[in-house]
């Protein structure tokens, strides 16, 4: 096959470049906002991100419907926190919450409220502390009997603050009976985070769920509500559970859920002069038949609003047949508790319960900072790339350099570009996988220019070794492309978190360097290859090579005489 | 038969690297300029092997003995981080953390210089409100100023992970690594072929055990960024992988039709001429990592960045040696030990042998063909064309297949 000189002529290859280089600018100058700047991630802009990890009973994966659901809902209440520019995305079995900003640190909690059930108090008692340093529980409100109270609100109850019935089923159970099952054994090396998350729920299963009033009194007994608990919103509403109140000050015995928070339509707080802060429930119509129902039933009785496993408020009712469709949750609320259980009475139920994983708020000083710190890295390594090239390929390094700063033009477009189409943020992450892209880059030259060292080897003349030397870099440059391309597509399909960022980087400057290789670098050199001064050994320093060369004819030619 | 032209010393006569035919020496930056070291790496490839061993040893030790220092998304907590001005110190942070959660942090430290220097501190889990009251009273305490100067709540960065977060990502990880061992084997035994596929992936497995073991001895700590950092690493030594098999491959073309090289010296060969080109490579992607960490540290003193840098920095440098003086080699022996390979090396050694003792044509005697063929090549040096494919010893006039003859001069 012989060496063909190029398809195109090398300066329409360039050209073909500036073009495309011109459309990307054109896109970013003239259409959509407009704006020249890449889209900022938290971590360099200032915000916070929240990462929010799926947890179900059985450790399966949880369905692509009910993230959806999650997404939408939970969505909804980032909208609330009124910050432009939040959002929610699924991140395979993640939901990632970005806010940007000073005011998103309340994101944190967004997601805490998960799965709500309305369940009938069989009996409570206060939470046995245990053994914890109090340290840990520095924020409990002092410990009170809970005086709430479930009215309609169409008519103010007289407040008849009856105590709550005390352990009416185990009065007599001491906390004295070891308990075997409370704390599940720590899991042994070589179990998935998920497969462990399924133990612990399971083990807290059996012990706070269980039918048997044994094993009910022994759990009221033994839980520990100053510990994280690993039902959170997992626990089965078809069955009774034991568990704490949110302050962690008390320890309910509940029966089965009665009422899905599904039923509820709307829930507010307000104030009411008698009663302080309370939260105004309004149910859906088969909601409210439920209700009503219930409040006839449990008239006198305590019925517990159970979030996310946990009792948020187990108020008395006051009045039964309440079939309005409206009620009101009064108690030892404030302000922000009570805006908060109105917040998620209100926006329902999640489809699935989760934890989070991560939450982090970056402030703006740090932001900068990285942002610098990023972009100063970069700029280091990309005089230090292009002095090693002046070095070691003279002149030739220009070429290698404008080849890095055309693929650099490109890919800050696409960046701006992508952001803004399919709002992908660059982070800090991202920007060191930019930072590996320049060595990358350069690397294409690297090969190409060792190819015409070889083809100058074997007694070419630099004209005629570049056209070679093409041909057998394009082989090795796509076929290690390629693998570098698969790297990034797989790290940024299966792995988690923002270095995905990194991966979509280096991804896209593997793609753009055989673009910026075959549109710039190769026909540059094809020009080069033609000119005079560039064929000189001091200017493109492979002296070294062509004398070689000759001596390797010499030889050559001694052996074949030999012959 | 001298009638090909002295002037088109094509690649066959090559390997005759330094000192076969001039006599003058070349410095060792020369010699590795022009690619034409010399140096034996498959030859004393046991030496490689052994300095293989050695590390892998060492890296297997140090892991299952030191293990690893893992980063606060493996042991879960909270990060605070506020920026330090003059009038912040350590202890005094030490000493508003401790009036409002009870007991001491778990580290506080100054990070980073200049305008970025902040202080970070980690604890165990901090709840929400316990991290609120603490960012409030840290705030009373020093007033941090935001990036406009104005002192300002929100100066202070808080995270806080969960001890599962970075097992999770380790999970994903491992996954991401299977898939890209299992796609990247494919590509190589089509692209290239099996031999070669084992050898890379023989030599990515060589550089996850070395990279890992060096964060282990160092003590480095181990962080999501840099657990996934080592997986882009493996994509980095597979490329580098995959340009020294292209020129193997290059090399070794047609190399089993004539008895004049072995398999394992045109592999050598092509490790030399490939061997300036991974210094470069090398070279150029350290720089700006170099860049990277040392901005990261300076600067910034922690995060994703000196994360990323750091993991690239040590898995670049393996990755470099271990194309060159790993997976060839690997690749050598797997070829020598069964396969067509195998069978020919033993030809050529037997021939030369052959041809120790009688320089010309009287190797006929060991076996027709080959020694036939050897007469005729050591005769011409470049034209070989003839030799190819004649088990029989006898030259059929004309047969000479043009076709696989321009194969092998591309």
């Amino acid at each position: 096959m012989p060496p063909s000189q190029g398809t195109a002529h090398p300066l329409r290859l360039l050209g073909v470049y500036a073009a495309l280089v011109a459309l990307m600018f054109g896109l970013i100058f003239f259409t959509g906002d407009k704006a020249h700047t890449p889209k900022l991630g938290i971590d360099l802009q200032g915000g916070t991100r929240v990462t929010l990890t799926a947890r179900t009973p059985d450790g399966a994966k949880p369905s692509q419907d009910s993230l959806k659901k999650a997404q939408e809902i939970i969505e909804k209440r980032v909208n609330g926190l009124g910050v432009a520019g939040s959002e929610v995305v699924i991140e395979g079995d993640n939901l990632v919450i970005t806010v940007p900003g000073a005011d998103g640190a309340q994101a944190k909690s967004l997601a805490t409220t998960a799965k709500m059930y309305v369940r009938p108090v069989l009996s409570q008692q206060a939470a046995v502390k245990g053994g914890q340093p109090p340290a840990a529980q520095p924020t409990a409100p002092p410990a009170t009997p809970p005086t709430e109270s479930v009215a309609p609100t169409t008519a103010p109850e007289p407040t008849s603050e009856a105590p709550a019935p005390q352990n009416r089923v185990f009065p007599a159970q001491a906390p004295t009976t070891p308990s075997p099952t409370p704390t599940p054994a720590p899991a042994p090396g070589g179990l998935t985070p998920q497969q462990q998350t399924q133990q612990e729920i399971a083990a807290a299963k059996a012990l706070r769920q269980s039918a048997d009033p044994t094993v009910q009194a022994q759990a009221m007994a033994s839980l520990d509500c100053s510990k994280p608990d690993p039902l959170q919103g997992n626990d089965d509403p078809a069955l009774p559970l034991v568990s704490c109140s949110t302050d962690g000050n008390f320890v309910y015995l509940l029966d089965k859920s009665a009422l899905d928070g599904q039923e509820i339509k709307d829930a507010t707080s307000a104030y009411d002069q008698q009663r302080g802060w309370v939260v105004n429930v309004e149910f859906k119509s088969g909601g409210s038949d439920t209700w009503g129902k219930l409040t006839t039933q449990y008239q006198g009785k305590q019925l517990a609003f159970v979030l996310d496993s946990k009792v948020v408020s187990a108020p008395q009712v006051n009045q039964g047949g309440q079939y309005g469709g409206n009620t009101q949750i009064s108690g030892s609320f404030n302000a922000k508790t009570a805006k908060e259980l109105a917040n998620t009475l209100k926006y329902g139920s999640l489809p699935l319960s989760f934890s989070t994983s991560e939450a982090e708020t970056v402030s703006a000083t740090l932001g900068l900072s990285s942002l610098h710190a990023g972009l100063i890295a970069g700029a280091i390594g990309l005089v230090a790339v292009l002095l090693y090239c002046l070095l070691y390929y003279r002149m030739l390094g220009f070429l290698a350099g404008f080849s890095l700063l055309a693929a650099g033009v490109a890919v800050y477009a696409l960046i701006v570009l992508l952001g803004r189409w399919i709002g992908f943020t660059l982070d800090l992450a991202g920007i060191a996988g930019l930072i590996i892209g320049i060595g990358m880059t350069a690397d294409s030259f690297v090969v190409f220019f060792e190819r015409i060292k070889d083809q100058m080897r074997e007694g070419r003349s630099f004209r005629s070794a570049v056209p070679r030397g093409w041909q057998r870099a394009q082989r090795t440059n796509l076929s290690g492309k390629t693998v570098s391309l698969i790297a990034s597509a797989v790290l940024y399909l299966l792995a988690a978190g923002q270095v995905k960022g990194f991966a979509f980087t280096l991804g896209l400057t593997t793609v753009l360097d055989v673009i910026v290789l075959y549109l710039v670098t190769a026909p540059l050199m094809m020009l080069v290859s033609r000119s005079p001064f560039w064929a000189k050994p001091s200017v493109n320093g492979l002296g070294a090579i062509a004398e070689l060369a000759q001596e390797r004819k010499a030889a050559a030619g001694v052996l074949v005489k030999e012959a | 038969m001298a009638k090909s032209s002295p002037v088109a010393v094509d690649s066959d006569s090559e390997l005759d690297y330094e000192g076969a035919g001039s006599g003058k020496q070349h410095s060792l930056f020369e010699r590795l300029y022009t690619g034409t070291g010399g140096f034996e790496i498959v030859g004393k490839r046991k030496v490689y092997y052994g300095i293989a061993a050695v590390l892998i040893a060492i890296a297997a030790l140090s892991m299952g003995l030191k293990g690893f220092t893992l980063g606060i998304d493996f042991a879960g907590g909270s990060r605070i981080q506020l920026p330090a001005a003059a009038d912040v110190t350590t202890s005094k942070v030490d000493d508003v953390y401790r009036s409002v959660i009870g007991h001491d942090p778990v580290t506080t430290q100054k990070v980073g210089s200049g305008s970025s220097a902040t202080i970070q501190l980690r604890s165990d889990t901090l709840t929400n409100e316990q991290a609120d009251k603490l960012q409030n009273a840290l705030f009373d305490a020093f007033h941090p100023k935001d990036a406009s100067g104005q002192p300002n709540r929100n100066a202070i960065s808080v995270a806080e992970i969960s001890e599962t977060w970075g097992g999770q990502v380790t999970h994903k990880a491992l996954l991401a690594l299977v898939v890209f061992v299992v796609l990247t084997m494919i590509y190589i035994a089509i692209r290239f072929e099996r031999d070669m596929s084992i050898a890379a992936i023989g030599s990515l497995f060589f550089n996850l055990i070395v990279t890992a073991g060096i964060y282990s001895l160092v003590g480095f700590e181990v962080t999501p960024a840099a657990v996934i950092g080592l997986l882009t690493i493996l994509g980095y030594v597979l490329y580098d992988n995959v340009v020294v098999f292209d020129k193997v491959e290059e090399n070794t073309r047609g190399v089993l039709h004539l008895t004049k090289h072995t398999y394992a010296e045109k592999a050598n060969l092509a490790a030399n001429q490939t061997l300036m080109r991974s210094i470069n490579t090398t070279v150029i992607g350290i720089l700006p990592i170099i860049g990277m960490l040392v901005i990261a540290v300076w600067l910034l003193g922690v995060g994703t960045l000196k994360d990323l840098a750091l993991v690239q920095l040590v898995g670049m440098i393996v990755g470099g040696y271990s194309s060159i003086f790993f997976a060839v080699p690997i690749l050598v022996s797997i070829k020598e030990t069964w396969g067509p390979v195998a069978e020919h090396t033993k030809r050529v050694l037997n021939r030369r042998q052959g041809g120790a003792k009688a320089r010309v044509g009287a190797a006929a005697a060991e076996r027709a063909g080959a020694a036939g063929r050897g007469g005729e090549v050591v005769a011409n040096g470049a034209a070989r064309p003839s030799s190819r494919g004649q088990n029989t010893g006898a030259p059929r006039p004309g047969a000479r297949p043009s076709g696989k003859r321009q194969q092998r001069r591309h």
